[in-house]
C-alpha cells in the first residue's frame, strides 16, 4: 500500500466492504498488472448520462414551449427515462454482479486478445464474513477460472485496516 | 476544509477515493435522483392534463372543506364541463398564485364550444364572490384560467411547503444537506 491504511468505522458494514474492495484492488494493481479496465463503470456512466439527458431535454422543452404544447414530448421523455432507469438497474444487478475491479493482463506481443482478472465481492448485512471471488478469463481460449474465499473480517481490522492484504491475492 | 465538514457528517474516507470516474458517478447519481422527481412530476402533468397536478391550499377561504395546508390532487380534462358546485383551482391573469374556490354561477355561452363557458367563483368561507380578486375589469372567469378541478385531497401534509416558503433559509439548508449526503455517500 502506498498510503496509510484507511481508518474505517468498524461497525459500518458498507464502509468495511468499501475498504476491503479498495485494498483488494490495489493488491491486484500491484501484483498482477497495472492496467485497469473501466468497461463496466463506463457502461453505468453512459446509461445514467442518457437518462439524465432525457430528463434535461424534457425540462428545457417544457420551459420553452409551456405545458399543453409540450405534452407529447414530455410523455416520450418520461417513458424513455424510466426505460433507461430499468436498463441501469438490470445492468447493475445482472451484468456487474458485484464486480468492483477488472484488471487486464496486457499481452506483450500485442497479437492475442487480453486476459483479464476480475474481482467481485459481497458482504451480507450484519454478517462478518466477506466473500471475495476472483475470476480469470483467458483472452485466447475464453475459458474462465474462478476461486472464491470467504474471510472473517476481524482478521483484517483492529482499529484501522491492516496490511494483511497480501493474503487476498492468493 | 471540505474534509472536515464531511468528517462531521460521517464520511471520513470519501476524499481518498475521489478519482475522476467516482466523482462523475456520484454527480450522475445525484442527477438521477433529481431527474426521477422531475420525471414523476412531468408524468403526473401529462396524465392529469393539468399544468400543476398537486397544489397546496394557502388560505382559509374554503373552510371547513379545506384547511390551510391541505394537499389537493387536480385533473383538467378538456371534455369535462365545469358545473356549479365544483371546486376549481384557477389563476387570475397576471398573478401566479393559484386560488382554490367553488364555482357558484355558470354562463353557458355557445353550447358547441366548451371554451366559451364563463363562470363565477366564491370561497366557502368568504362573504362575497371573487369579483374583487379577478383582474381589473374582469367579471367572469374563462376555461383557460382554470388549472384543474379538485379530485382528492390529503389533509395537513402541505404545511411543510408553506413553512419552506415562509422561511427560505430552512428550504436551502435542507436541500444543501440532502445534496451533500447524496453526493458523498458511497453505495
Amino acid at each position: 500500500m502506498d498510503e496509510d491504511p484507511p481508518t474505517v468505522n468498524k461497525w459500518d458494514g458498507n464502509a468495511i466492504k468499501n475498504a476491503l474492495d479498495d485494498a483488494t484492488k490495489s493488491v491486484m494493481m500491484n501484483n498482477i498488472c497495472t492496467v485497469e479496465c473501466f468497461r463496466l463503470i463506463d457502461g453505468r456512466l453512459i446509461i445514467s448520462s442518457l437518462a439524465v439527458g432525457f430528463s434535461l431535454f424534457a425540462l428545457g422543452y417544457d420551459y420553452w414551449f409551456p405545458f399543453p404544447l409540450s405534452r407529447t414530448i414530455l410523455m416520450v421523455c418520461v417513458v424513455c427515462y424510466f426505460i433507461m432507469s430499468a436498463i441501469l438497474t438490470w445492468h447493475t444487478s445482472s451484468v456487474e454482479k458485484g464486480t468492483f475491479a477488472t484488471v487486464l493482463n496486457v499481452d506483450p506481443s500485442g497479437i492475442d486478445p487480453n486476459d483479464s482478472w476480475s474481482a467481485s465481492s459481497y458482504l451480507k448485512r450484519f454478517d462478518t464474513v466477506y466473500h471475495l471471488t476472483l475470476t480469470f478469463k483467458c483472452g485466447k481460449t475464453k475459458q474462465q477460472r474462478e476461486s472464491t474465499t470467504a474471510m472473517a473480517i476481524e482478521r483484517y481490522f483492529d482499529v484501522n485496516g491492516k496490511l494483511l492484504y497480501d493474503r487476498v491475492s492468493r | 476544509m471540505l474534509s472536515k465538514v464531511l468528517s462531521l457528517l460521517g464520511f471520513p474516507d470519501e476524499i481518498k477515493r475521489m478519482n475522476m470516474r467516482q466523482v462523475m458517478y456520484q454527480v450522475l447519481n445525484f442527477a438521477m435522483i433529481v431527474s426521477s422527481a422531475l420525471m414523476i412530476w412531468k408524468g403526473l402533468m401529462v396524465v392529469t392534463s393539468s399544468e400543476s397536478p398537486i397544489v397546496v391550499v394557502l388560505s382559509g377561504s374554503m373552510e371547513p372543506a379545506f384547511n390551510r395546508g391541505d394537499l389537493l390532487f387536480l385533473t383538467n380534462y378538456e371534455k369535462d364541463p365545469i358545473t356549479v358546485g365544483e371546486i376549481v383551482v384557477f389563476k387570475v391573469e397576471g398573478r401566479d398564485i393559484p386560488i382554490v374556490h367553488r364555482v357558484i354561477k355558470v354562463h353557458q355561452g355557445d353550447s358547441n364550444d366548451n371554451n366559451s363557458v364563463k363562470f363565477l367563483t366564491k370561497g366557502d368561507n368568504n362573504n362575497v364572490d371573487d369579483r374583487g380578486l379577478y383582474a381589473h375589469g374582469q367579471v367572469w372567469l374563462r376555461r383557460k384560467d382554470v388549472v384543474g378541478r379538485a379530485r382528492g385531497f390529503v389533509p395537513y401534509i402541505g404545511i411543510v411547503t408553506i413553512i419552506m416558503n415562509e422561511y427560505p433559509e430552512l428550504k436551502y439548508t435542507v436541500l444543501a444537506l440532502l445534496a451533500l449526503f447524496v453526493l458523498f455517500n458511497r453505495e
